[in-house]
């Protein structure tokens, strides 16, 4: 009970502080969420892209066209030796043989295009197979493909091999670089908020002199003394982590009038959107234990040299 | 209960604060350091505080050692103790009142049972009235009343004053002594430095320091400054 008396009074005593000065502490929660608003913005963009590329990763698909002199029965049995194949790479894949009939309906239906096929006379497309594969945890798999995609083409009676992996392969490693450059980002930004944070602490401590001398000598502890600033900081780093996000949130409005109209020259419905309640809480809780990082170091400095 | 033994403090290689000071006081003695300034009687109850330590000798405070207290067990040494200050290091940003709560805060009392001592302390020292005001509102013998109940909110065993009278007209002085005798009376001790003689006329102790050093036998001398003002 003492020790929760303790924690509520040293809350309290950083409001009292706080609020003394409101300017300097709006001022550096400005500075603080600035630093924070960049890494928060690339991680939500992050967040968004990821699902969409893992599912393109996940289900890479490998389509196997036929040569047109293959007849129906030989191509049919190409079926076992596709299965074969993916067995020996312990890949799992969802086969589909697509008649040159059926695709070739499938032509007319999805293009429109019903006319200009009929002055073709006859069915130009091959037989084909569509490996829809499964058991690729991520991109960097992907490699694993143009192994199987060399057996297949090597099988008689088969035309063209292509693989929609290289594309995915891609994406992944900008993703891969993207998360780098994040990475980077977040850990430099994060040293500009503890080293804000650092420099705000040292500046209160030097304000409080006399009340930390004075509450020394009537027999305060250090733990007495540092909690108010540990609490200063993290309030700090909470309410720049709030406003970094706000920030963010409103950002993507205009990005996102942007995005959709990108996105609908390619079909796409893809909107980013804001982050979820854990990742909110997440990057709160980051903001936080940052302020309270750079409120540790000062005081453990600072507060050390005056006792 | 404080127990000085062959003390000597020395900050560097000829300057020395104390040169084996030994001093007993006992539970519930009302104690006068008395000296020309420079004397060392502030380097005396800074060590009991435990704010400076000792060279060498031994000094011990209520059983501890203070040649050896780690810096975590400074401050329940120091809750026992009452310091008061000759600049009364009152927090100007805050009121009288919670100037006199804060050594019962820092021990982490509930608000409102530090509030109901402060008041009772303030009571004590004629301040009741003021507890509202700020410390820059209040004289200098106010000032140094509100300290004195700031030293004996946390009912302390020992009493330190510092000068508790330097600065003060004559009336405000005997009001800050008649303050401090009056807890004696309830069995606390105290200790007080002063280098001003006419407040030692009547005292029950009296040690007289002089370049670090207790000077025995002064009372006879002709440096007594109780003889010179008779």
């Amino acid at each position: 009970m003492n020790w929760l008396r303790q924690h509520f009074f040293a809350l309290g005593d950083a409001f009292t502080h706080l609020l003394r000065s409101p300017g300097n502490f709006i001022l550096n929660v400005l500075v603080v969420s600035i630093a924070l608003a960049l890494p928060f913005a690339g991680l939500t963009v992050l967040q968004n892209v990821r699902p969409v590329s893992e599912q393109l990763a996940v289900e890479p698909e490998i389509s196997i066209f036929l040569k047109m002199d293959v007849s129906r029965d030989k191509a049919i049995a190409l079926e076992g030796i596709i299965r074969t194949i993916l067995k020996d790479y312990s890949s799992n894949a969802r086969i589909e043989f697509i008649p040159r009939e059926k695709a070739f309906d499938s032509l007319k239906t999805k293009t429109g295009l019903n006319d200009v096929l009929a002055t073709l006379g006859e069915n130009p497309l091959p037989d084909s197979y569509v490996l829809k594969m499964s058991g690729f945890e991520n991109a960097m798999d992907a490699g694993r493909i143009d192994d199987i995609a060399q057996k297949l083409q090597a099988m008689p009676g088969i035309d063209t091999v292509q693989i929609d992996s290289a594309w995915v392969k891609r994406l992944a490693a900008l993703l891969r670089i993207l998360r780098l450059v994040l990475l980077f980002l977040g850990v430099t930004l994060g040293a500009v908020v503890v080293a804000v944070v650092f420099n705000t602490i040292r500046l209160q401590v030097m304000t409080q002199y006399e009340e930390i001398e004075v509450s020394r000598l009537l027999g305060a502890t250090n733990a007495f003394i540092h909690r108010p600033f540990y609490y200063t900081g993290a309030l700090l780093g909470l309410c720049a982590g709030g406003l970094a996000l706000g920030l963010v949130v409103l950002a993507m409005q205009p990005l996102n009038l942007a995005i959709a109209e990108f996105a609908r020259l390619y079909a796409s419905e893809f909107r980013l959107a804001p982050p979820t309640l854990l990742a909110t809480a997440a990057q709160l809780g980051l903001s936080a234990l940052l302020g309270l990082i750079g409120a540790m170091l000062s005081v453990k400095r600072h507060l050390s040299r005056l006792a | 209960m404080i127990e000085f033994a062959k003390v000597s403090k020395q900050y560097s290689r000829d300057v020395f604060a104390l040169r084996d000071i030994s001093l007993s006081v006992r539970k519930g003695e009302f104690l006068f350091l008395a000296g020309p300034s420079g004397a060392g009687k502030s380097t005396v109850l800074k060590m009991i505080a435990a704010i400076e330590r000792p060279s060498s000798g031994t000094l011990t405070v209520s059983g501890q050692n203070i040649n050896t207290i780690r810096s975590s067990g400074m401050p329940y040494l120091r809750r026992n103790l009452g310091l008061i200050f000759q600049q009364q290091r009152l927090l100007h940003d805050r009121s009288i009142l919670a100037n006199v709560m804060l050594p019962l805060v820092v021990t982490g009392a509930a608000r409102s049972d530090a509030e109901k001592r402060a008041r009772a302390a303030l009571d004590k020292v004629d301040l009741l009235d003021k507890a509202n005001a700020e410390p820059q509102e209040l004289s200098g013998g106010e000032q140094q009343r509100v300290a004195i109940a700031r030293a004996i909110v946390n009912r302390p065993q020992i009493i330190l004053a510092d000068e508790p009278t330097a600065n003060l007209d004559r009336d405000n002085a005997n009001k800050v002594l008649a303050a401090l005798k009056s807890f004696h009376g309830v069995g606390v001790t105290c200790l007080i430095s002063t280098h001003d003689d006419q407040y030692l006329t009547g005292a029950e102790r009296i040690i007289y320091l002089d370049h670090g050093r207790i000077v025995d036998g002064w009372r006879d001398s002709a440096n007594n400054p109780l003889r010179a003002a008779r």
